[in-house]
This record gives C-alpha cells, sequence and structure tokens, in this order.
C-alpha cells in the first residue's frame, strides 16, 4: 500500500449544506384529465387501440404498442389487491422523508399501521399504487377484492381517492 | 471484437465510515490494489472507466477531484453513471474500450462514500434520484400522503418488498427463507477480508429476531450502506497472456433496460405487466449473456454466481431469471443448502450486496469477484471445484436496468 498513508485515523473535515429544493418541475398534463375524473368519483383510464390495455391513471403512448392512446374508458370502483405490505406502528420523528416528518405534518395519525399496497380495478391492466383502509392488517391478502374509499366532497386533487377497502357486501 | 479479460482486482476495505480516508483517496485505494495485482504500473495504463451512482455523495463531478489520484491525467477518462447499476456498466465499459480494439489496458473502477452526508445513508442522493420517481408517482395517481407511506419504508427497500410481496405470493416462500439467505450471506461475508456486515455463523434465527421493517422485511434483511472502491483491469488478449496466469476472460456481456417493471414510472411503463418481480430484464439479458458465451444449459455450465441482491428475496427472484433454478423454485434449493460455498450451485460466495453495498461499486464488485472464482483467488470464500464459468449480475435501484456478465477460464472462441 504505497500511495495511501497508513497511519491516519481521521482526515480533516468541511462541513456545508447544499440547497437542492430550488426547482419547479411539471407533472404530466394527463393527470389533470385524472383528477377532474376523481372529482366526479370515476376513476380513468387509457385505451390502446393496438393491444386493447386499459392504465389507470392514462397516459399518452402504450408502453408495448408505441401508439397513442387516444381511447379513454372509466374503470369500476372495485378491484383485486396485488401486492402490499404493511408497515410497523408509526411514531413521531422515526419517518422523516425529503425533510418532512409523516406525524409531525398531519399526513399521518401517531401509532397507525399503514398498508400501502397495488390495486388493479377492474377493467383495467394496470396496479394503482393506494391504501388499504379500514382493516386489520392480518386479514389482508393478495387477491383480496376491494372498492375504492372517496373524500366526501372530492376537489379534483389525486387525494380524493383516499384508499380502498374490503367489499362490504361480498359482491 | 477482440478477447478481452480481468488481469487484477482491487477492493478497499468496506465499511460503514471510512473517516481515514477521503473520496479521492478512497478511489486510488482500490486502483492501487488492483494495479499491483495485474502487476503493471500508473503509467501503462491507457484509458480510465470511473463511475458511482449520481448525486450520491453530494459531488455532481467526482471524477474531476479523484483523477489525479488515480493517474488519469493527459488519458482518456469516461464516467459512466447508470444507477444501482453503475458498477455493472462501468466493468462492460471497460470491457468495450478494450475489444474494441481502442485501448489495450483500462482501468474500470466504481466507488460509493455514503458517510460524506450528514443525514444516515444516502439521503441527500436519494433524495436526487426520487425527485424524478416523485414525477412518475403523480402520473402513478400516488397522493402524497400514499408516497410518504410507501417512501416510509426507503427508496430500494420500498420497491424490493412489493416485489418480495409478488414472488412470495406466487412461488409460496416464506419469511423463515428469506432469513435463511440473509444469515448465508452474513456467514459468507464473514470468510471475505473486504466486506462489511461480517457474522461468523449466523443463523437464521439470529435475522429471525431483529424487528419488523415493512412486513416482509425485518432490519436484518436489509442491505447496509457501505463507504469502498472496487477496480478491475481490462486488458486485451495479447496483454493479458503475457502478464496473467489465469486471467478472467469476459464471455457474455448484455444489459437491458425495460420500462415494465420501472415500479413508479407510469404504471410500469404502461405496459400493463402487473407483477415486478416478473423483471423481464434479467431474462433477456442473461439469455443475450448466455448466447454470446456458448452456454447452452447455465444449470450445468455456470459454476457460480454473484448475484445483485440488497434484499434476500431477489436471490431467489434473479436466480431464477438467470436460469439457474426453475420459476418459483429457488427457496427450496437453499432449503436444501445446494446455494451454499460447498453447494451444488454457490450463489454470491463474497457475501454480496446484502453485507456490502457501496451502491456506485456494487455490481463492479459482483463481476470482481465472479473473477476471483474463475482466477482462484478468492481465497477463503473460493468454490472448492473447478470454475470455468462465472456469472455477475447488476440491478439498477428500482428501475429494471440489468447487467449480465459471463467470465470463463478461457476466452471466447
Amino acid at each position: 500500500m504505497g500511495y495511501i498513508k497508513d497511519e491516519r485515523p481521521q482526515t480533516m473535515m468541511v462541513d456545508g449544506d447544499w440547497q437542492i429544493g430550488a426547482y419547479t418541475y411539471k407533472a404530466p398534463k394527463l393527470v389533470e384529465e385524472f383528477v377532474a375524473g376523481l372529482k366526479e368519483k370515476k376513476i380513468i383510464g387509457s385505451l390502446c387501440m393496438g393491444c386493447g390495455k386499459v392504465i389507470v391513471p392514462p397516459r399518452r403512448v402504450c408502453g408495448r404498442c408505441h401508439r397513442m392512446m387516444e381511447g379513454r374508458q372509466v374503470v369500476s370502483n372495485r378491484g383485486t389487491v396485488t401486492s402490499f405490505i404493511v408497515s410497523p406502528p408509526v411514531k413521531e420523528g422515526k419517518m422523516i422523508i425529503f425533510g418532512i416528518d409523516a406525524v409531525g405534518s398531519g399526513a399521518i395519525k401517531e401509532g397507525s399501521v399503514i398498508i400501502p399496497a397495488f390495486v388493479r380495478f377492474d377493467g383495467s391492466d394496470a396496479n394503482v399504487g393506494t391504501e388499504i383502509l379500514n382493516v386489520d392488517a392480518k386479514d389482508v391478502y393478495v387477491g383480496m377484492r376491494v372498492e375504492a374509499v372517496w373524500e366526501e366532497k372530492p376537489q379534483g386533487m389525486l387525494s380524493d381517492l383516499l384508499g380502498v377497502e374490503p367489499l362490504k357486501d361480498g359482491e | 471484437m477482440r478477447n478481452t479479460a480481468i488481469i487484477g482486482c482491487g477492493q478497499t476495505k468496506h465499511s460503514s465510515r471510512r473517516r481515514d480516508v477521503n473520496l479521492a483517496e478512497l478511489v486510488e485505494e482500490a486502483v492501487y490494489n488492483a494495479l499491483e495485482d495485474a502487476g503493471l504500473t500508473m503509467d501503462e495504463v491507457d484509458a480510465f472507466v470511473v463511475g458511482n451512482m449520481q448525486g450520491f455523495g453530494g459531488v455532481a463531478q467526482p471524477e474531476q477531484w479523484l483523477g489525479d489520484w488515480i493517474g488519469a491525467p493527459g488519458k482518456p477518462v469516461l464516467r459512466i453513471a447508470t444507477g444501482g447499476t453503475t458498477g455493472g456498466s462501468v466493468g462492460q465499459g471497460g470491457y468495450y474500450a478494450v475489444s474494441s480494439g481502442l485501448y489495450d489496458k483500462v482501468v474500470a473502477v466504481a466507488w460509493e462514500k455514503h458517510s460524506d452526508s450528514k443525514e444516515p445513508g444516502a439521503t441527500m442522493g436519494l433524495a436526487h434520484v426520487g425527485i424524478a420517481n416523485m414525477f412518475h408517482a403523480l402520473g402513478y395517481g400516488l397522493s402524497l400522503k400514499s408516497l410518504i407511506a410507501s417512501a416510509g419504508v426507503g427508496a430500494a427497500a420500498g420497491v424490493a418488498v412489493y416485489q418480495a410481496r409478488f414472488y412470495m405470493h406466487r412461488s409460496g416462500c416464506t419469511m423463515e427463507h428469506f432469513d435463511m439467505v440473509a444469515a448465508r450471506l452474513r456467514r459468507n461475508a464473514a470468510k471475505n477480508k473486504y466486506a462489511h456486515l461480517q457474522w461468523p455463523n449466523c443463523k437464521p434465527e439470529d435475522i429471525a429476531k431483529t424487528e419488523i421493517v415493512a412486513y416482509p422485511f425485518r432490519y436484518g434483511h436489509v442491505c447496509p450502506a457501505s463507504d469502498g472502491a472496487s477496480a478491475i483491469v481490462v486488458a486485451s488478449q495479447d496483454v493479458a497472456l503475457k502478464k496473467c496466469k489465469k486471467p478472467a476472460w469476459f464471455k457474455g456481456v448484455a444489459s437491458y433496460s425495460d420500462e415494465e417493471n420501472q415500479l413508479q414510472s407510469e404504471n410500469y411503463g404502461g405496459v400493463g405487466v402487473l407483477d415486478s418481480s416478473e423483471q423481464m430484464g434479467a431474462r433477456v439479458s442473461a439469455k443475450m449473456a448466455y448466447k454470446q458465451a456458448g452456454i447452452i444449459d447455465p444449470r450445468k455450465e455456470i459454476d457460480v454466481a454473484e448475484l445483485y441482491t440488497p434484499f434476500p428475496s431477489q436471490e431467489f427472484i434473479f436466480s431464477e431469471k438467470m436460469g439457474l433454478f426453475d420459476e418459483g423454485q429457488a427457496w427450496k434449493a437453499t432449503e436444501a443448502g445446494e446455494t451454499e460455498i460447498e453447494g451444488k450451485m454457490p450463489l454470491t460466495p463474497s457475501g454480496g450486496v446484502n453485507a456490502t453495498n457501496a451502491i456506485g461499486s456494487s455490481a463492479l464488485q459482483r463481476i470482481l469477484e465472479a473473477g476471483l472464482q474463475v482466477m482462484g483467488k478468492a481465497e477463503e470464500h473460493q468454490v472448492p471445484k473447478k470454475v470455468r464459468n462465472a456469472l455477475a449480475h447488476g440491478w439498477g435501484g428500482n428501475t429494471n436496468y440489468i447487467t449480465v456478465t459471463v467470465l470463463g477460464d478461457s476466452p471466447r472462441r
């Protein structure tokens, strides 16, 4: 090890803070169309005339056929869980994302268990990332039938779709 | 294409805080070790391929800083950054530079220095990458609350945990099988003097005692964030035969990127794939690399595999995609002990990414470790059999970017 000095416990350090938040990014245009649907408690997807797949939320170009997805389709409020995870009980100061404390900011209640999940709504060919509500984590399984839970007065925002919950009437 | 081989390997000791060196000195340590192993001086190197994960370590152009330290001034330097697969791409970049006939002796080096960040792990670096994902997430229908919830379990872990759930559902494996893999990788790491999380005689029960991060993952399943660097010396056939008794020959090199499983891209890139453990990129790149290497049956012809598996579930997923086991069956091989160092199909004898994760360097380390196995220089974690072909794999963060490299004990015909 000729190039590196053997005896050097710690080198001099320079402290610094760098601001990385000084940008404004643009959301995809089709989000507007999607949230307009949410305002009416409707989940909208785009239909590919090439392969017949319905993708939720809508997108401009089909990932496989590479053609414009001109069709629009309202898919069901009911769907199937394709994957899910279970968080440990969330504590203040434990979950900090991009400097925002999940509990401190009011986004998540102290001690709650979150079940983020992927749901495939009937009539679509894509997963939607959302959350399973009003259920004990022990009772959740892949293939579980669920339906959308809506904000009482939808505002035309992504958060209008609060999550999904198990079917009450069992179909 | 000319025949090309690895003639020297160099690594640094990996740990969570290498405060004895700065970024440039860390990289130099690996390069110097590799040159010493190859029996070359810095002056003899024709060109450099370098890389780490973009944005990590808080240095945007690290090659400007470290160029002097590795003897690069006045020579071509190419920086490659492909996320978690960076190391795999850097290693393959070294192969391209030599096999094309442009250069005869190239150093490929990749590194990561997490500890320069004041935040745990690589939060700052992840934020750089994460911002792009956040905007994919919008197109994906995630509200801020759901985004925070899924980001809460950590970037790559958050993705891998869904992947694990998909795999468990279709294969029938359980959390106990993840414990077995994690325990084996940490035992293997204890035999590798460069590895980070070394745990001699680690048992699945020890892993099972650790806290749950997000069901079905425990702390014991998750990789560490390491400081460290890896370097290889890539040489043309003429130089390799002159300089090295037993070079590790590049036989197959492939990479594949598909929108399909980009978890937070707009609905999996709009291809309608519902299973994020499908990983078609791995299957396609393995197929391409095997074809180049003339491998027909990987189960018989691959003697050892170094897989990029920060999370134990991925060992099952990727070993199956590489054709080493039947679909949904890899966990049974683990149960039967076939994947141990002495087993029929040794997987990641170095301990792998689950025990040592200097992100940018991790995938190059897989190529390096596969090379050591072919060259017979892996010391304590050398597999006790003749290694004709060794497989090295790289996986990129939450995207589906995969590199597959096949190294062998004889040049490609």
